[in-house]
């Protein structure tokens, strides 16, 4: 049977449209995926907080500071606190993978001693804004420390109170003490718990806007 | 011919669908489900050449292949199909490179780039052989 010349211009074109369209399917995966599964609820406690205390939608974030993901999520969820004020708020843990990211406990402890001068989310920001600055993976910064010193007299704070924070052990406890808590659940940075449920894959804002759209919604409807 | 051209559109066509995920998804978190440290690998000074990411250098690699099988099986024309041995090495042996970027430089793996990886290694081992083509002329 002759073949049509055609057909494999037809093949080709229908052959990138078929797999453009996997690979959409695929990326909205995270989009559609099921809600939260539970597991997460023990290692959704204290931390630091960011938004309204008593928020009615909480968002467990166990993060690394050196991690490119966690840079990427950054200002998705400062987007969510600034489109729900009061009703959502964040809690951020300390996860820092130190086998892969070699300036990731020092960031942690940079930013728990700037929480010491009380200014943990002034630090938290800047750490993850400048993490190209300190976190290159193929040139680790020779002195990460001096970096986040100069953090720190950006933002107001006391250098030497926060070089001796920095040091100190019991700076470094409430790290691992984040890391301790988060073992049981964190498979990977970030790992989000949201309203005590670990959140699957790493949705896309538009899942967070659509879960939060829905608590409200739900709560508006019960308080009728 | 044909088994291998079928063979080597399914492959291709796999290597579209992965390519093309990770060109929607730059910029944008990377789900890890297998490995850990897609971010820091796609993220990296190597995912990128001339400011292009890889993936793309990856898709018209795999469009090629794909265009080149297609037409061996729907129009019997082979000419393109043992071309593509050329392209098929240099992208096995950028991948290599790009395996041991993964494992002694940023010692972190993406699974995408690993399934890339794996794709290329069976292309490249599937494309006809120009020495084969040469021997089945004089036969």
């Amino acid at each position: 049977m002759p073949k049509s010349k055609t057909t494999p211009f037809l093949v080709i074109i229908v052959g990138v449209l078929v797999a453009g369209g996997f690979a959409m399917y695929l990326s909205r995966q995270g989009s559609t995926s099921a809600g939260p599964t539970e597991g997460g609820s023990a290692a959704a406690q204290t931390g630091h907080v960011r938004g309204a205390p008593d928020a009615m939608i909480s968002l467990v974030e166990y993060g690394d500071y050196q991690c490119p993901t966690c840079g990427l999520y950054h200002p998705i969820l400062k987007e969510l606190l600034n489109r729900y004020p009061g009703k959502f708020k964040l809690q951020y843990h300390h996860f820092p993978l130190v086998q892969m990211h070699s300036n990731a406990m020092g960031a942690a402890l940079a930013a728990e001693a700037a929480a010491d001068q009380g200014k943990f989310w002034e630090m938290h920001d800047l750490l993850f804004d400048r993490q190209r600055e300190w976190g290159d993976l193929r040139q680790p910064h020779p002195n990460a420390e001096a970096v986040f010193v100069q953090y720190a007299l950006q933002i107001g704070l006391d250098s030497n109170k926060f070089m001796q924070s920095m040091r100190s052990p019991a700076t470094r406890d409430r790290v691992l003490a984040d890391v301790t808590r988060g073992n049981a659940v964190v498979k990977g940075t970030p790992t989000f718990i949201l309203d005590g449920q670990v959140v699957p894959n790493l949705p896309p804002i538009e899942w967070f806007v659509d879960y939060i759209e829905r608590r409200l919604a739900t709560s508006a409807q019960s308080g009728k | 011919m044909k088994k291998r051209a079928i063979s080597l559109l399914l492959l291709s066509f796999l290597g579209l669908v992965d390519t093309l995920y990770l060109g929607i998804k730059r910029g944008t978190p990377v789900p890890c489900s297998i490995t850990t440290g897609c971010e820091e690998v796609l993220n990296s000074s190597f995912s990128t050449l001339a400011g292009i990411p890889i993936s793309w250098f990856g898709f018209a690699f795999y469009l090629a292949v794909f265009s080149a099988a297609a037409f061996s099986v729907f129009s019997d024309e082979d000419r393109l199909l043992k071309w593509i041995f050329w392209p098929a090495l240099a992208a096995f042996v950028i991948s290599i490179g790009l395996v041991a970027v993964q494992a002694f430089i940023l010692r972190a793996y993406c699974q995408y780039c690993l399934v890339s990886a794996i794709l290329t290694t069976l292309i490249f081992f599937g494309s006809p052989r120009p020495g084969l083509r040469r021997m089945a002329q004089e036969t």
